[in-house]
């Protein structure tokens, strides 16, 4: 009997586990199904934090500012496809999908312009993740990084700023 | 059976108990998900939640050393939520009377008291609430409409008005304007 709860809490604590890790995933898959949109994958991204960080800094023509931790970064892009769907039910949804792992911690939105932004902040005990996801009209992205600790603070202080910046590292690759 | 009939009251208590101590924890979070709605009509929709956990972090991540971090640090101690809603639109008239009704609804329960309330034609109406528990503020709402615009911000947790300014402007918080000067500024307009 022993030896059987053992198992069920093995199996139980690899899926929430596994769970947690999928979630960057889910959320791709999510906007893929409710705006039926394909994103383009960009898998060397994800090995290439160093590079992403140093082509940053020579951008931005300073020292390494970068946000996310080397080798942190999930990035899918959606370019020039249509985003029509109702944003109230898919913000619906995406809260739903990330509640229990993810604390929300700002989200914009406009009817206008269909313009939709996310911030989420997952706290894994010794390092914090930031899943930023944004919807326009024609194009989203969809940026999952470990944050570094001292940029952490600024985040809180200005999430909406800090988040911008977080995409822009993790696309400005494709300026090289 | 005995054992039961002692237990059958101890239990009601610890639940009265219980519940009594939750009820005090939230009073001061308002619920605002009844505005949810008016982001279909928004041109401008903003939704900051920062709970308790993100709260403690955010005290640990500021810095003693630094003299502005250290008066934001200050104010976070004890503070068990930040949540802003602000909607801004295009057209006059969106946001419905029903709407504004089921906030300041809950704003009138027991120990809220509305400590500004001003009416100006520049500016809209702008309401400031602290639910005061004894002799400290266990939390402050301000509820700003407009003929285009409506915001909310609930800060749950004891706040010292003095010290509130320096968290004006960061954590999604808008310009709250209940700094003292400011103040007796929105009261000429009145």
């Amino acid at each position: 009997m022993k030896t059987f709860i053992a198992i069920i809490i093995l199996v139980f604590a690899s899926t929430v586990v596994r769970a947690k890790d999928d979630d960057f995933k889910t959320v791709v898959k999510m906007i893929e199904q409710f705006y039926s949109v394909k994103h383009v994958g960009i898998p060397f991204l994800a090995k290439a934090g160093m590079k992403v960080a140093t082509t940053a800094a020579r951008i931005k023509g300073g020292e390494a500012k970068r946000i996310a931790e080397a080798g942190s970064i999930k990035l899918a892009v959606f370019e020039n496809q249509e985003f029509n769907g109702d944003f109230i039910k898919f913000r619906t949804s995406l809260n739903g999908a990330l509640n229990t792992t993810w604390m929300p911690l700002i989200q914009t939105l406009s009817a206008t312009n269909g313009e939709q932004t996310y911030i989420y902040l997952r706290d894994t005990g010794q390092k914090f993740h930031v899943l930023v996801i944004t919807i326009a009209e024609r194009d989203a992205t969809v940026v999952q990084i470990t944050i570094k600790p001292e940029h952490l603070a600024r985040l809180l202080r200005d999430p909406e700023g800090t988040g911008k910046e977080i995409t822009e590292e993790a696309t400005i690759i494709d300026q090289e | 059976m005995k054992t039961l009939n002692i237990k059958k009251p101890l239990i009601a208590w610890l639940i009265i108990i219980t519940t009594a101590f939750v009820a005090s924890a939230q009073d001061s979070r308002i619920q605002m998900s009844s505005l949810d709605h008016l982001a279909a009509k928004a041109s401008q929709t903003v939704d900051v939640s920062i709970d308790e956990r993100l709260i403690r972090v955010a005290e640990k991540l500021f810095s003693n050393a630094k003299p502005d971090e250290k008066e934001i640090r200050k104010v976070l101690v004890g503070l068990k939520g930040i949540y802003v809603k602000s909607f801004e639109f295009e057209t006059e008239g969106q946001v419905t009377p029903a709407d504004v009704e089921q906030i300041q609804s809950q704003l009138r329960g027991p120990g809220w008291l509305r400590m500004v309330g001003v009416k100006s034609k520049k500016d809209g109406n702008f309401d400031v609430y602290l639910l005061m528990t004894g002799e400290t503020i266990g939390g402050l709402a301000v509820l700003h409409t407009d003929q285009k615009e409506l915001t909310v911000v609930n800060i749950v947790g004891p706040v010292d008005l003095e010290k509130l300014a320096k968290l004006e402007g960061q954590f999604g918080i808008p310009d709250l304007e209940i700094e003292p000067t400011k103040r007796s500024k929105k009261n000429d307009e009145k």
